[in-house]
């Protein structure tokens, strides 16, 4: 398979977590398909150029704890908690963390009003975060 | 009586025919769609990043990059207003302000152009520059973040970010307050600057450590107004060019007068009325460049204005006509820009203009009738155009201000069906007076924003620093500490099992208990941010148009004014004390049902339970009606708030006052809250500001009565008491519309705002807002178009009781739309 091949079939297995009705691998296929853009899309990698942040992602029943760290232009995940991250996600399923960063639109204030996502720490970065991975939603309709 | 001599106060010969210029800027201005300015954030962060000094105090960086910023500013002129100046530089401009809560926004950048709500365009390029050059700069740096930084994300900011128990506006905004536009319109901006350089090098000598931050300040204050002159010769500049450019001899003096006008002003004196009003305009864009555009109010415009009036109109230079075309223009610019406005907030909070708030009539500072032929003016502006903004207050005293006067301002309000608000002199003088202002001050009061009260260009008064939902005490103390809407987390102190108390004073312990911490955290919080602001957003330029920082050497930020305090408003008022009442009545007076069942019934949403429902909402006392214990109870809570709130001493050395408006937040925080004791359900509405529960007060006098006999002194920070008729049909309902405000500040009353529609024009504007594209509404301090309105606060406006005039009773609500109600649905 070509980069492109690899990169469009990221695109809609994404595209489907997104649709489907669990979403429980939702986190997992957004963040292979950042590291994969930030790989092959130099206009999307400008995003992390000179950006030195951690994030630590959680779920309310400890099932998924993932930690992501961008560093020097690279983007690296752990299954693991990070040591000291700038902000932590803690969110009741799959779901909730969709419908918090990304969809129908991105809607941040509204999960933590539910309840369905709790933050720790500097909410700029997550800001940013769900920026990118707005923008990745929107590259992968074909919208961006 | 006033100044008054004007043959016809009325003006009805002037009308949107007559005065061409505004009826197409008005058009204009209504079909303008709202764009993200990214010119500011640009270049302040421009600015911080890549010149600045950070060896220099920040007073002198950030007042280096305001300057930076109006002297590059876009000098630009979209239309064909008479006033030179703009707040952005798009027509109808959302500016950024990235230290702020400009953040909030990143996640939409992609989106926020075409979101169904109240979109606010943002072009890719713009959006790029924001992504990539704005907001990485600020990520660590905005208040919010160098508070939590600063004091390690401490347990009361936890507390606000779950935006369920209060808001903490200082991450957003402290800007609300009243200017003193006099000085500089009278010497000029040039002459502030001479005398703080004068000031400057008084300082100069001296060693000690408070001289030192002196001549900070005084420099400070040069390099900010510098940028004001900058801008306004850019745009005198930018005329002159378009003069020359035209053919036309029209457009040529069209440009010709605003470059010779905006060459004078702000830096000189105002000579004309017409440069009295451009300089006033211009130093209002110019604190935009340092404050967010939240409630920057121009105050008493009737009073700052009227020397320039009277000269040119005595002179002959000036005529009727031209005074209300360049008034109608300010009124237009004023509408020039709006807030940032991320998605979920507009869902929940939206519709909201930028509140500057003007004030009209009342006494002077000599105690006698103040209105005088401007004062009229403004009302026939404000009657013709009906727009958003400026939020138009009229005070009326009814000692000293004519019955003439009381009836026009009624007139205009059945006019527009919304403004102006009606204040009671006598009443606001003497609240302000009791927090220690002079009384020749509290004689020159101007309102904030919403509703509140300050002593005009005196009073530094933050007065939206808290937002606190008393309904969120109210449940804590229901639940132990805890509330429905997060879960089993223990977040109060723990005030007892309720189903244990054998006595309703027992549960108001726990309530007050459960109150005074949140408001405890509340203050934490503020004192915290306070500290930010003063660490990292100083205003030297909002100083300079002060009383007080000047003769003191010292910033606003840092208690410069000559008075200083800071509010805190409360959402959920009438529903907290409706379920005080429905507690007392319900469970320990007439004993219908334990405090066990009752919180049963509650927590499934009164599921089940409809005979006990029915009670609640039929049987028990209501705020706004004779019930005694309904009137014990908003007594007794006002009386508790007041003294809580005022045993705190603020950052700047003021007291913390507590006011009673919410703009949309009671629509919102209704969304987020269990069923309530008083029969409200679950996530529906709660009343607004000081107003009873819809439909629940339904005899007007009473109603009137019992908002009125709450102790003034005991509601400082202001109220918002919203009003609806169903119609004022003819002279004989004119008359007695005025006569009720009359008679209900004669009972004590301190503010009221109408809503002049029935409950079926309200339900047709919900079901065909084409057909009502500028109906505008009074939301709970103020206006809004009704069409902006998330749905939740329709339907709030939509269910508040509608009195008739002649009978004095409320109006049935219709049938069909019972589901609305908020004990229905």
């Amino acid at each position: 398979m070509t980069d492109n091949h690899i990169l469009q079939a990221a695109m809609q297995r994404f595209l489907k977590s997104i649709e489907s009705e669990t979403a429980e691998e939702f986190l997992e296929l957004l963040l292979h398909l950042m590291q994969l853009v930030f790989a092959f899309d130099h206009g999307y990698r400008k995003n992390i150029e000179g950006f030195n942040a951690s994030y630590c992602f959680r779920s309310r029943d400890k099932g998924i704890t993932v930690s992501v760290a961008f560093a020097d232009g690279e983007m690296e995940v752990r299954e693991e908690e990070a040591a000291s991250p700038n902000i932590t996600v803690n969110f009741m399923d799959g779901r909730a963390l969709m419908g918090f960063l990304l969809t129908p639109k991105p809607d941040i204030l509204g999960s933590m009003l539910r309840q369905e996502v709790q933050l720790d720490g500097n909410l700029n970065y997550l800001y940013k975060f769900a920026f990118m991975a707005k923008r990745l939603q929107l590259m992968a309709m074909g919208q961006a | 009586m006033g100044n008054v001599t004007l043959p016809d106060i009325r003006l009805s010969d002037f009308t949107l025919q007559t005065l061409p210029r505004l009826a197409a800027l008005r058009t204009r201005n209504l079909q303008a769609g709202a764009e993200v300015c990214i010119e500011r954030a640009r270049l302040i962060t421009r600015y911080l990043r890549d010149l600045a000094d950070a060896d220099e105090p920040m007073e002198l960086r950030y007042a280096r990059a305001v300057g930076y910023y109006l002297a590059n500013k876009t000098p630009l002129f979209p239309d064909d207003n008479l006033l030179a100046g703009t707040t952005t530089a798009k027509y109808f401009g959302a500016p950024v302000y990235p230290e702020l809560t400009g953040l909030t926004i990143w996640p939409e950048l992609d989106t926020m152009s075409s979101r169904e709500k109240n979109p606010q365009r943002l072009s890719r390029q713009d959006a790029d520059i924001l992504n990539f050059e704005v907001f990485p700069y600020w990520l660590d740096r905005n208040i919010l973040e160098t508070t939590r930084a600063r004091h390690g994300n401490p347990a009361c900011m936890k507390l606000f970010e779950r935006i369920v128990f209060f808001l903490a506006s200082k991450a957003g905004t402290i800007s609300h307050t009243v200017p003193c536009y006099r000085l500089a319109l009278e010497q000029g901006t040039e002459a502030i600057i001479a005398e703080a350089r004068r000031q400057e090098a008084l300082c100069a000598t001296a060693t000690d450590e408070e001289s030192r931050q002196k001549q900070t300040f005084y420099q400070a204050v040069q390099l900010a107004l510098a940028g004001v002159n900058h801008y306004a010769a850019n745009l005198s500049q930018e005329a002159t060019r378009l003069a020359n450019e035209t053919a036309d001899p029209g457009r040529r003096r069209f440009f010709e007068e605003l470059a010779a006008i905006s060459a004078q002003v702000p830096a000189r004196p105002a000579r004309t009325f017409r440069e009295a009003v451009n300089a006033l305009w211009l130093l209002q864009v110019a604190i935009h460049a340092e404050s967010i555009n939240m409630a920057i109010s121009p105050g008493r415009l009737d009073q700052l204005l009227y020397p320039y009036y009277r000269r040119d109109i005595d002179r002959g230079t000036l005529t009727v006509e031209e005074a209300l075309d360049l008034l109608g223009c300010l009124w237009l610019k004023l509408n020039d820009n709006t807030n940032l406005v991320p998605e979920t907030a507009e869902e929940l909070f939206g519709g909201a203009g930028t509140v500057p708030a003007v004030t009209l009539g009342g006494i002077d500072a000599d105690g006698e009738d103040a209105v005088n032929d401007l004062t009229y003016l403004m009302l026939r502006v404000t009657e013709l155009l009906k727009t958003r903004d400026p939020s138009l207050n009229a005070r009326y005293h009814y000692d000293k201000n004519s019955e003439t006067y009381r009836q026009r301002v009624a007139e205009v309000i059945a006019t527009t069906k919304a403004v102006p608000a009606f204040y009671n002199d006598l009443v606001a003088i003497r609240t302000l007076e009791n927090q220690g202002i002079a009384t020749e001050d509290a004689r020159d009061y101007a309102i904030i924003g919403c509703v509140e009260l300050a002593a005009a260009g005196r009073s530094y008064d933050a007065s939206s620093s808290i937002m606190l939902n008393l309904v969120s005490a109210l449940e804590l103390a229901l639940y132990n500490g805890k509330r429905p809407v997060t879960g089993d987390e223990q977040i109060g102190p723990r005030t007892g099992d309720a189903t244990a108390f054998r006595s309703f004073e027992e549960f108001w312990h726990a309530f007050t208990s459960q109150l005074g911490w949140l408001i405890g955290q509340a203050v934490e919080l503020n004192e915290m941010m306070g500290k930010s602001h003063q660490e990292r957003l100083p205003t030297p330029l909002l100083s300079a148009l002060f009383e007080g920082p000047m003769e003191k050497g010292r910033d606003l930020i840092f208690g410069g004014a000559r008075y200083n305090s800071s509010g805190a408003t409360h959402i959920g008022f009438a529903d907290t004390v409706d379920s005080l009442n429905a507690i007392e009545q319900g469970v320990f007076l007439d004993r219908k049902c334990t405090m066990a069942q009752l919180m049963q019934t509650l927590q499934h949403d009164f599921a089940g339970a409809e005979a006990l429902h029915a009670y609640l909402v039929n049987r028990t006392p209501k705020y706004g009606t004779d019930a005694p214990i309904a009137r014990k109870n908003a007594r007794n809570l006002t009386a508790f708030l007041f003294d809580t709130y005022q045993a705190h001493v603020n950052y700047r050395g003021g007291r913390y006052r507590p006011a009673y408006w919410t703009m949309t937040n009671h629509a919102g925080q209704g969304r987020l809250s269990g069923a309530l004791p008083n029969g409200r359900k679950a996530n529906r509405v709660f009343a607004s500001g000081i107003t009873p529960v819809s439909q629940a007060a339904t005899d007007l006098a009473a109603c009137l009565n019992a908002v009125a006999e709450l102790d003034a002194l005991h509601l400082p920070g202001g109220v918002a008491f919203n009003l609806k008729y169903n119609a004022i049909a003819n002279a004989e309902d004119l008359r007695t519309f005025g006569q009720a405000i009359e008679a209900y500040f004669r009972q004590g009353g301190l503010h009221i705002q109408c809503n002049i529609m029935s409950y079926e024009t309200l339900l047709d504007a919900k079901a065909h807002p084409e057909k009502y594209p500028d109906l505008l509404v009074r939301v709970s301090g103020y206006s809004a178009y009704f069409k902006s309105l998330n749905e939740a606060m329709k339907e709030e406006i939509i269910t508040r009781t509608a009195y008739s005039l002649t009978t004095g009773q409320s109006e049935p609500f219709p049938a069909a739309a019972q589901n609305m109600l908020p004990f229905r649905g």
